[in-house]
């Protein structure tokens, strides 16, 4: 049961790797032929995510290659920190109007890493992604209501999906010893992530043909 | 409330207004494009060298007088730029 749990988990861990890196690459199409800021930000933001949900998929492979049980610990934490970041950038890229000072971020930086134990850091990182991607929905909402585009009431409804899997996957790490916690988890976020990539899909494969009359 | 322009879009409106304006074939001057796209003249007149060091207008001197002109390259650049937009929007993000 747990094996078949576990390879479920690796599949979607591995699934959604594949959908935020997609994502990040139409992005970074973009880029390169914009120049533009806002989407140098969504590239970093999936590239991050893209590179969370690899990282969960060793920590998965573990059960299956015992050899890699010594890292666990620290690379289920390092998988959370590359989504939380990743997270970070979908906030940052609607700027968020929160001013950190200089000393103040680097102190926030340095001082899970140094006072907090790998769970207290995976409930805080957890939570931050929580709070991150609810920035993201609600800032998606308000462009929704500016631009009436149905696009980005796709987007906004896979952000909140997103939402809804990071705060179940805090309740999975609060409750750890239920299994199919981090099962759902797993399922709404990629669910989530499904629905972002239907808009994104216009672009994925060779992109969508410019349409401005020339 | 009034938006700031990102660098690019201000890119993507000198380049429009120099495809859109030059109806007669023989370019678009500097006071159109000064006019249509809200910004001083010395920003203007940098940004237009930029524009012309990239390839992407092209400028041609006629009397003593610069007029510019879309370039292919500055025509796909257009493209892209109304693609990545819709993109960037539905994400609820401005290039």
């Amino acid at each position: 049961m747990v094996a078949n749990l576990t390879l479920i988990q690796d599949i979607l861990q591995f699934i959604g790797a594949f959908v935020s890196l997609s994502i990040a690459y139409v992005s970074y199409r973009g880029v390169k032929q914009t120049e533009s800021t806002s989407l140098l930000r969504l590239t970093t933001a999936f590239l991050f995510l893209g590179l969370g949900f690899l990282v969960e998929a060793v920590v998965g492979a573990s059960y299956y290659y015992p050899q890699l049980a010594t890292l666990t610990t620290t690379v289920v934490v390092s998988g959370l920190m590359l989504e939380t970041t990743g997270y970070f950038f979908l906030a940052f890229s609607h700027a968020i109007d929160v001013m950190i000072s200089r000393k103040l971020g680097y102190a926030l930086l340095v001082f899970p890493v140094i006072t907090l134990s790998a769970g207290e850091l995976s409930n805080i990182l957890s939570i931050l992604s929580f709070f991150f991607v609810l920035y993201g929905v609600v800032e998606t909402l308000f462009a929704y209501a500016r631009n009436k585009n149905p696009d980005t009431l796709l987007i906004a409804g896979g952000l909140a999906l997103i939402g809804v899997g990071t705060f179940v996957q805090w309740l999975s790490l609060l409750y750890f010893q239920v299994d199919l916690l981090s099962l759902v988890q797993i399922i709404i976020k990629e669910i989530g992530l499904m629905v972002l990539f239907i808009p994104v899909l216009n672009f994925a494969v060779g992109g969508k043909r410019p349409n401005v009359p020339v | 409330m009034s938006q700031y322009r990102t660098q690019v879009r201000i890119i993507a409106d000198v380049l429009t207004t120099a495809r859109d304006m030059n109806t007669e074939g023989a370019g678009v001057g500097i006071t159109t494009l000064l006019r249509k796209g809200n910004m001083s003249y010395t920003r203007m007149t940098k940004l237009l060298s930029e524009l012309v060091g990239a390839g992407l207008l092209l400028e041609m001197n006629s009397d003593k007088i610069s007029k510019y002109m879309i370039s292919d390259k500055g025509i796909q650049f257009l493209g892209a730029y109304h693609n990545f937009e819709k993109f960037a929007s539905s994400f609820g993000l401005r290039l």
